[in-house]
C-alpha cells in the first residue's frame, strides 16, 4: 500500500473525532470510497465516530453486505431473526396483542411435532407460533414450520420465510428435521386451510391423510396441539377467483375486504386479538416401530389431534370475547 | 489379486485427466486406457490413450480387446459451451452412453462402471425436499432437455446392470463443480462482471469441490456399490451471499424479463447459461450425502461454504497452489 493511502486513512481517522456523528459518517464515508475502499469497508470504517448502537447496526450491515453471515443447512439465518424480532415484537404485542398460554408443553429439547390450525396464505400464524416460543418458552429454540409449497415460487417472501424456519412441506423434510431432533411445526388443514372462506372460521377442515401422525409414529415425536385464535380473521376472505388464481398458478386467488382493491396494502394483516394455546402432548413412545403402518390407529391419533385443537380453539374463542377490540 | 485395469472416457476432460494421473500412479492398476477425442490436458506416463469418439460406433471393437474389468464414463457434457450445440452435447450424452455400453457387452471382462453422472436429475424445484436422497428423481415431471437426457443415460445403465447381474453400475450425480483449475458454469458465472440473478430470489445451492469430486471417482473405482450416490460437498450456501462474498455487483431481474435480457447477454457474447442452470439460479438444489460417506466411503473434505470460499481465495491474486496438487503427490 502506498505512503500516500495510509496517510489518507489517518486522516480519516482523525476527523472523526470532531465532526457531528451523522455528517461526520456520510463524510468518512465519501473519503474512504474516495481512498478506494469497497463500500461495506468504507462504511464500517466511517462507523467508528457514531455512537454506540449506531455503530454496531452500520458495521453489521456492512458485514452482512460484504456476505459476512451464516445460514444452516435449512437456510435459517439467526441474524436476520434478531434483525426483524422488533418488526415481530411489534406484531405480537402491539399488532395481534397476542396472549400465549400453555408454552411449557413444548419440549426444551429433542424432537416434538407441532400441529396447528391454519388460515391464509402468508404464514403470519407460523411465525407467531415461532415467536411465541422464542419470546414465551424457558429455553427457547427455533421451531421449523412448514409452509404450504406454493409460497416458495413467491419472490421476496420465500426468502424471508427460509430465513426466519420456514420449509417446504414436503413429508421428506419433516421426516429429516424430527431425527434431527428438530422442534417442527405443520398446519395439517393444508391448502385447504389457507383457502377457507370467512364464514368458516375455526372450523378445522379434514386433516388430510393423517401423514404428519405418520412422520410422528415414525420418528417418535410427541405431537403438541396448538390452537390459534385470531390468524382466522386477518384476511377475511369473502370470495374468491378462481380464474385468476389459475391464471397466477396459485391454489385460489382470496377476495377480502381490502384484497385486491387496495393493492400491496391489501396484504396488511388486520389487527384482529389473537390468542395462542399449546396443549398437552400427546405421547407417542409407547407405540411400536410398525404402528405408523396402522391405517386405524393413524386416524385416530389425528381424530384425537383434531378435536383436541377443536375444543382449545371454542374455548379461547370464548376468552378472547371480541375479535378486534 | 491382480492388477485392475480400467477404461476412462473422456480423459481429455480436467478431472478425466486428472483421474488417469492418479491412477497411474497407483500400484493396485496395472493398466489404465483413456478414451477421447481430445488431448489429455496432464501429462501421463502410462495411459495408455485410445483416439476415438465415444459416439462412433468403432468403439465396440477397440475397448474389448483392452480387457478392463472397470469403465469410467466421464463423458457427459453439462453444458453447451463454446464449440458444443446443445444438439452435439445431446448426441455425446445419449448416443455415446449407448456405444459405451453396445462396447461393454461385448467385452466379458468389464465388473463395474462408474458414471459420473449428474443431480440434473433431480431439477430445481421451489417445492422439492431440502436435501434431495437417491430414490428421490421421479417427485417432478422433467422439465429440461439436458434433465431427460442424463434420466435416460440412468436408464441405461440400470438396463444394462439388471441384464448383467455380476457387473456393478455405480452412477454418481455429481452436484456443479468449483474449484480453480475447473472452467464450469458456475465458476464462469461468479468471473461474469455483473452477475445477473432472480429479483427476490435466493436459492440455496450445493457444490462439489474439484478435489472431492476426484476423490468421489477414485472412492468408486476402487469401491462399487450398486446404483446412484449423489457426490456434493456437505451443506448449501445461498446465493446471495455467495455472490457478495464474491465481491461481484449483482443485477437482479424481474422473473417474467430474465430470460430475455440474459438472452441479449448471450447475443451478445457476454454469458451463455443453460437451462438447468437458470432454474438452478431461480430454485436452487440440494443433496444428501450420506450414502456418498457411508457406503462409497469418500468423506468430502470441503463443505459447500468452505469449496466457494477455497475458489474465491484461489481467485483473489493470492492464488494458492491448486489443492489436487497436494493430493496427485505420491
Amino acid at each position: 500500500m502506498s505512503a500516500a493511502r495510509v496517510d489518507e486513512r489517518e486522516r480519516i481517522r482523525f476527523d472523526a473525532a470532531d465532526a457531528a456523528p451523522a455528517i461526520g459518517f456520510l463524510r468518512r464515508l465519501r473519503e474512504g470510497l474516495d481512498a478506494g475502499l469497497d463500500l461495506p469497508e468504507a462504511a464500517a470504517r466511517g462507523a467508528a465516530g457514531l455512537p454506540g448502537g449506531a455503530r454496531d447496526a452500520v458495521r453489521r450491515a456492512a458485514r452482512r453486505r460484504a456476505g459476512g453471515y451464516d445460514e444452516d443447512d435449512w437456510g435459517l439465518d439467526e441474524e436476520f431473526v434478531e434483525l426483524v424480532f422488533p418488526f415481530f415484537e411489534f406484531l405480537y404485542d402491539r399488532w395481534w396483542r397476542v396472549e400465549t398460554s400453555g408454552v411449557v408443553h413444548v419440549p426444551s429439547h429433542g424432537r416434538a411435532l407441532l400441529a396447528a390450525n391454519h388460515a391464509g396464505i402468508l404464514p403470519w400464524d407460523g411465525t407467531m407460533l415461532s415467536f411465541a416460543i422464542q419470546r414465551e418458552h424457558p429455553l427457547p429454540r427455533y421451531p421449523r414450520f412448514l409452509v404450504l409449497n406454493w409460497a416458495f415460487d413467491l419472490p421476496v417472501i420465500s426468502v424471508a420465510m427460509r430465513k426466519v424456519g420456514g420449509v417446504v412441506a414436503s413429508p421428506y423434510n419433516a421426516f429429516q428435521l424430527l431425527e434431527e431432533d428438530e422442534l417442527v411445526a405443520v398446519f395439517p388443514e393444508g391448502v385447504k386451510g389457507a383457502g377457507k372462506p370467512f364464514r368458516e372460521r375455526y372450523r378445522l377442515q379434514r386433516f388430510g391423510r393423517g401423514g404428519f401422525v405418520e412422520i410422528a409414529l415414525r420418528t417418535r415425536a410427541p405431537i403438541v396441539p396448538v390452537a390459534i385464535v385470531g390468524s382466522e380473521e386477518i384476511y377475511p376472505k369473502l370470495g374468491d377467483a378462481p380464474a385468476v388464481g389459475r391464471l397466477l398458478g396459485a391454489p385460489y386467488f382470496p377476495l377480502t375486504p381490502t384484497f385486491p382493491w387496495l393493492g400491496p396494502l391489501g396484504a396488511v394483516p388486520l389487527p384482529s386479538k389473537w390468542r395462542i394455546e399449546f396443549c398437552e402432548p400427546i405421547p407417542i413412545a409407547d407405540y411400536g416401530p410398525n404402528a405408523a403402518d396402522d391405517r386405524s390407529l393413524v386416524f385416530e391419533l389425528s381424530e384425537r389431534v383434531r378435536e383436541t385443537i377443536q375444543q382449545k380453539l371454542y374455548e379461547n374463542l370464548v376468552k378472547r370475547g371480541s375479535a378486534f377490540l | 489379486m491382480a492388477g485392475r485395469r480400467v477404461l476412462i472416457t473422456g480423459v481429455g476432460s480436467y478431472l478425466g485427466g486428472a483421474l488417469a494421473r492418479r491412477l497411474e500412479r497407483d500400484p493396485e492398476f496395472e493398466y489404465v486406457a483413456g478414451l477421447d477425442t481430445r488431448r489429455p490436458r496432464v501429462s501421463l506416463e502410462s495411459t495408455e490413450l485410445i483416439d476415438a469418439d465415444i459416439r462412433n460406433a468403432v468403439i465396440a471393437r477397440l475397448i474389448p480387446p483392452a480387457e478392463v474389468d472397470t469403465v469410467v464414463h466421464n463423458q457427459i457434457v453439462r453444458r453447451p459451451g463454446p464449440g458444443i450445440s446443445p444438439q452435439a452435447m445431446h448426441d455425446i450424452n445419449v448416443i455415446g452412453s449407448l456405444q459405451l455400453l453396445a462396447a461393454c457387452e461385448k467385452a466379458d471382462s468389464v465388473r463395474s462402471i462408474v458414471i459420473r453422472g449428474s443431480a440434473g436429475v433431480y431439477g430445481a424445484e421451489p417445492h422439492a425436499p431440502q436435501f434431495f436422497r437417491e430414490e428421490m428423481t421421479r417427485l417432478f415431471p422433467m422439465r429440461t432437455r439436458f434433465q431427460r437426457d442424463v434420466a435416460e443415460i440412468e436408464n441405461y445403465f440400470e438396463t444394462y446392470s439388471r441384464r448383467h447381474p455380476g457387473a456393478v453400475c455405480t452412477m454418481l450425480r455429481y452436484q456443479p463443480g468449483i474449484g480453480s483449475s475447473q472452467d464450469t458454469q458456475i465458476t464462469r458465472y461468479l468471473s461474469l462482471p455483473v452477475v445477473p440473478t432472480y429479483l427476490g430470489f435466493d436459492p440455496r445451492l450445493q457444490f462439489v469441490h474439484e478435489h472431492d469430486a476426484l476423490e468421489a471417482l477414485v472412492a468408486a473405482v476402487r469401491n462399487p456399490v450398486r446404483g446412484a450416490v449423489n457426490v456434493a460437498a456437505p451443506g448449501t450456501i445461498g446465493l446471495t451471499r455467495m455472490v457478495r462474498l464474491a465481491g461481484r455487483p449483482t443485477l437482479p431481474i424481474v422473473p417474467p424479463l430474465f430470460d430475455g435480457v440474459t438472452g441479449v447477454g448471450k447475443r451478445l457474447g457476454l454469458l451463455d447459461l443453460s437451462d438447468d442452470f437458470t432454474r438452478l439460479l431461480r430454485y436452487g438444489r440440494a443433496t444428501d450425502t450420506t450414502r456418498l460417506v457411508e457406503e462409497v466411503g469418500c468423506r468430502p473434505r470441503f463443505t459447500t461454504v468452505e469449496a466457494v470460499r477455497d475458489y474465491l481465495r484461489a481467485q483473489g491474486g493470492r492464488r494458492l497452489l491448486p489443492v489436487l496438487r497436494h493430493a496427485v503427490a505420491p
